[in-house]
């Protein structure tokens, strides 16, 4: 008890110490929030000189398009609902089901099929639900002003982004340039750090340095230098592939390749730390109990090194699916992934409907890193604090 | 059940030679200890024994096969590790049904096999908890349990209780001793300490930097230590080895003069045992002791007093009745019966004079 209280700060420094976190809080949490309003308003309320009407959106409610206060309860309840899903029971239920050895692939279908199912009941069941309450409720007096509309609120831009412009088809792209990068990164790393944490070679110090060499590189040296081969690749692949020889450039399979070229050294760093944090000992003890090198690794390392791979999956994850510099260069128009499509969208800049809509689809890009901190925080923290795992 | 036999065994790493020449046969059913200071060579000898570490030259045999070529998993060894090596994310349960899962043992006869071997090592109450959630010497025991669950041909032990705090240490030594027994399967055992070799061996090797500096009996290498290495390494306290050399059969150093010790001439080491030697009593007309010099400290053990003195160029101590008393400075002359000193090579350190078969100098020492 003495000890705790005699490291307890003192009530100004508290205070300032609260204050300073809030401020930055609120500089770093406001500008997300403001886009994510914006995005469900008429252009006229969006771009308003006054904040109120922002938030609020009058115009966009006398457009017929607003929630109702029953709507809003309802629609807290589910995201609540949808919360406590992803953080308290998704991870029992896919440890139930998927076992200890199949537990990585586990989280992935997991992941995957609770993105769908919480996408399914916002965009179908709620509307749907709040509909029929709202029906019922009208026209009984007084508890009928609940179901008139209280807040502006449209979709259409999300719909008309997604739909009409084919967002979705960006979404797609970046969808399969992510998950190659995350697969590609991940197989290599784990296999590359573990062997590089257990050699007693001292090739494995020059590999290490070289990868750290690679990584310091800029992309753009990176990008420049993959370009022109990119270009020219059928011309180049011809005697190989004959009259199938693909052109590389505007492929998103094709970017895989540079974005694991830029991730890899720091994939295999990373992993090879959290390998080196479990003894040998281990690995030997399993070989001996009647396991071969390979066997080991699969069957008592790798249960206890998961944590890990999730941090290093989710770090690949987010240089991936953040990327702009090198699929915008690598990318044609027509087959862009999400970010350098919105960047194009701001671009377009034509009236303010226009700008709206690429703001809806820069908010619409935030939602699967949400969901995914949501669903791996228990094993992102975990491998974040990870120390030594002692037997 | 099968015998261990290592020939010629050598591990080099580059210019760095870890074990010279290994040569030795371990009998079925045998307790081996390998003793030595770290560094010796012992672990990598256990570890290529085990296939851990691959043999540079040499051939090692396990029963009548050679295993050089073998994988871990294909020799049919136990091993059992000085942090214990448990795997984190299993209980106890399955910590020690794992071999028998992964040599795809029938499912029907894990359960039982599991708890006769937990019930050996005491484990019963504690099969569903977590390595994490178990203290050291549990967490020592589930590493024993997951050996002995598969029945093997050879257990490997790498300093199993180093890790423990000392009343832990005598209490599992005796388990594991009295395990040996009732398994009756032969036992390497690598160790740093020789209270453990001495209470646990059949036979012990001891080395040092890679070589074998003798092998024997507990009672072997303590009563007849084949060169000062040995004798300076095992005891507690370690014999006292003095410097001098040997003029017409009488060794003389510093502060000491034994007469009858040996024949040959020129520089030499004495070694003797602090039980060995007495002090001499004055005024009882008796001749001056073999070493004359002042006390440089008393301690008192409890069932033992030990005086130390300054003499061919070490400090030697020797064992007095535990109600001696005396001043730090004081004259102490120390009784030292030739036959039970031991004359070294003041060159190489080898024994010079001829080994006594075990036991009979004691009983000469017991009669006078």
């Amino acid at each position: 008890m003495m000890s705790a209280k005699t490291v307890q700060p003192s009530a100004p420094l508290r205070w300032t110490i609260g204050l300073f976190l809030a401020t930055w809080c609120l500089i770093a949490a406001f500008p997300l929030f403001w886009i994510a309003v914006m995005s469900f308003k008429l252009p006229v309320d969006a771009f308003s000189a006054n904040p109120l009407t922002v938030i609020f959106g009058p115009q966009t409610r006398a457009a017929g398009q607003g929630l109702s206060l029953l709507d809003l309860a309802l629609g807290l309840a589910t995201l609540a609902a949808l919360y406590v899903v992803a953080a308290k029971k998704l991870g029992g239920w896919v440890e139930r089901v998927a076992g200890e050895t199949w537990l990585p692939l586990g989280w992935v279908v997991g992941g995957l099929l609770y993105g769908a199912v919480a996408a399914g009941v916002l965009v179908v069941l709620l509307p749907a639900v709040a509909g029929g309450l709202e029906a019922v409720v009208r026209p009984i007096p007084l508890v009928g002003l609940l179901a008139e509309p209280a807040i502006g609120l449209t979709l259409e831009h999300y719909a008309n982004i997604w739909f009409e412009q084919e967002f979705y088809r960006n979404f797609i792209n970046s969808l399969v340039v992510t998950a190659g990068v995350v697969t590609i990164s991940l197989t290599v790393g784990t296999l590359a750090g573990y062997a590089l944490a257990r050699t007693r070679s001292s090739l494995a110090f020059w590999l290490l340095i070289s990868a750290l060499i690679f990584r310091a590189l800029p992309h753009s040296v990176l990008v420049s230098g993959y370009l022109p081969p990119f270009i020219n690749s059928a011309e180049i692949l011809e005697p190989f592939l004959g009259d199938a020889a693909p052109t590389l450039y505007g492929q998103p399979w094709a970017v895989i390749l540079v974005l694991v070229a830029i991730n890899q050294p720091f994939t295999i760093w990373m992993l090879r730390s959290f390998f080196a944090n479990i003894p040998a000992e281990l690995d030997e003890a399993a070989r001996v109990d009647g396991c071969t090198h390979f066997g080991a690794f699969r069957r008592v390392i790798m249960p206890v090194m998961w944590p890990g791979v999730i941090t290093t999956g989710l770090f690949s994850f987010l240089l991936a699916y953040n990327d702009f510099l090198v699929t915008s260069l690598l990318l044609d128009a027509q087959n862009q992934t999400m970010v350098p499509a919105i960047a194009s969208f701001f671009n377009r800049e034509t009236t303010t409907t226009d700008q709206v809509r690429a703001v809806a689809a820069a908010v619409s890009i935030t939602a699967p890193l949400f969901l995914l901190v949501i669903v791996f925080q228990r094993q992102i923290v975990s491998g974040l604090t990870a120390g030594a795992v002692k037997g | 059940m099968a015998e261990v036999r290592l020939e010629h065994v050598t591990k080099r790493w580059g210019a760095f030679v870890g074990v010279a020449d290994f040569d030795l046969t371990i009998a079925d059913r045998e307790f081996l200890v390998l003793l030595g200071p770290s560094g010796c060579g012992k672990t990598t000898t256990m570890r290529m024994i085990a296939g851990l570490e691959d043999a540079t030259s040499g051939s090692i045999y396990i029963g009548d096969r050679r295993v050089n070529d073998l994988d871990p998993k294909d020799r049919d060894v136990a091993m059992v590790f000085q942090s214990y090596g448990l795997y984190p994310n299993m209980n106890v349960y399955e910590n020690i049904r794992f071999p028998l899962k992964v040599r795809k043992v029938p499912a029907s006869e894990h359960d039982e096999r599991v708890r006769r071997a937990s019930a050996m090592v005491e484990l019963d109450a504690f099969l569903h908890r977590k390595p994490a959630e178990l203290s050291g010497g549990q967490r020592q025991r589930v590493a024993l349990a997951r050996a002995i669950v598969r029945e093997p041909t050879v257990f490997l032990m790498d300093e199993p209780l180093s890790n423990l705090d000392a009343k832990l240490r005598v209490s599992t030594r005796a388990q594991i001793k009295n395990l040996q027994h009732e398994l009756k399967v032969t036992t390497i055992y690598v160790t740093h300490d020789q209270i453990e070799a001495m209470t646990l061996a059949d036979r012990v090797v001891v080395m040092n930097k890679g070589v074998i500096q003798q092998v024997g009996t507990p009672t072997e290498i303590y009563d007849d230590p084949a060169n000062t290495f040995v004798a300076g390494f095992i005891g507690s306290p370690a014999m006292n080895l003095m410097e001098g050399k040997v003029e017409r059969g009488v060794f003389v150093g510093q502060n000491v003069r034994v007469p009858g010790v040996s024949t040959k001439e020129g520089p030499a080491t004495l070694g003797f045992r602090a039980e060995d030697a007495s002090l001499v009593m004055e005024g009882a007309g008796e001749r001056p002791g073999e070493i004359v010099a002042p006390i440089y400290t008393l301690e008192l053990l409890g069932d033992a007093t030990m005086i130390t003195v300054r003499a061919g160029g070490a400090l030697v101590s020797v064992k007095a009745h535990k109600d001696y008393r005396a001043e730090i400075g004081d004259m102490v002359g120390i009784r030292l019966a030739p036959e039970l000193c031991h004359l070294f090579d003041a060159e190489s350190g080898a024994r010079l004079t001829p080994a006594r078969a075990a036991g009979g100098v004691r009983a000469v020492a017991a009669a006078r």
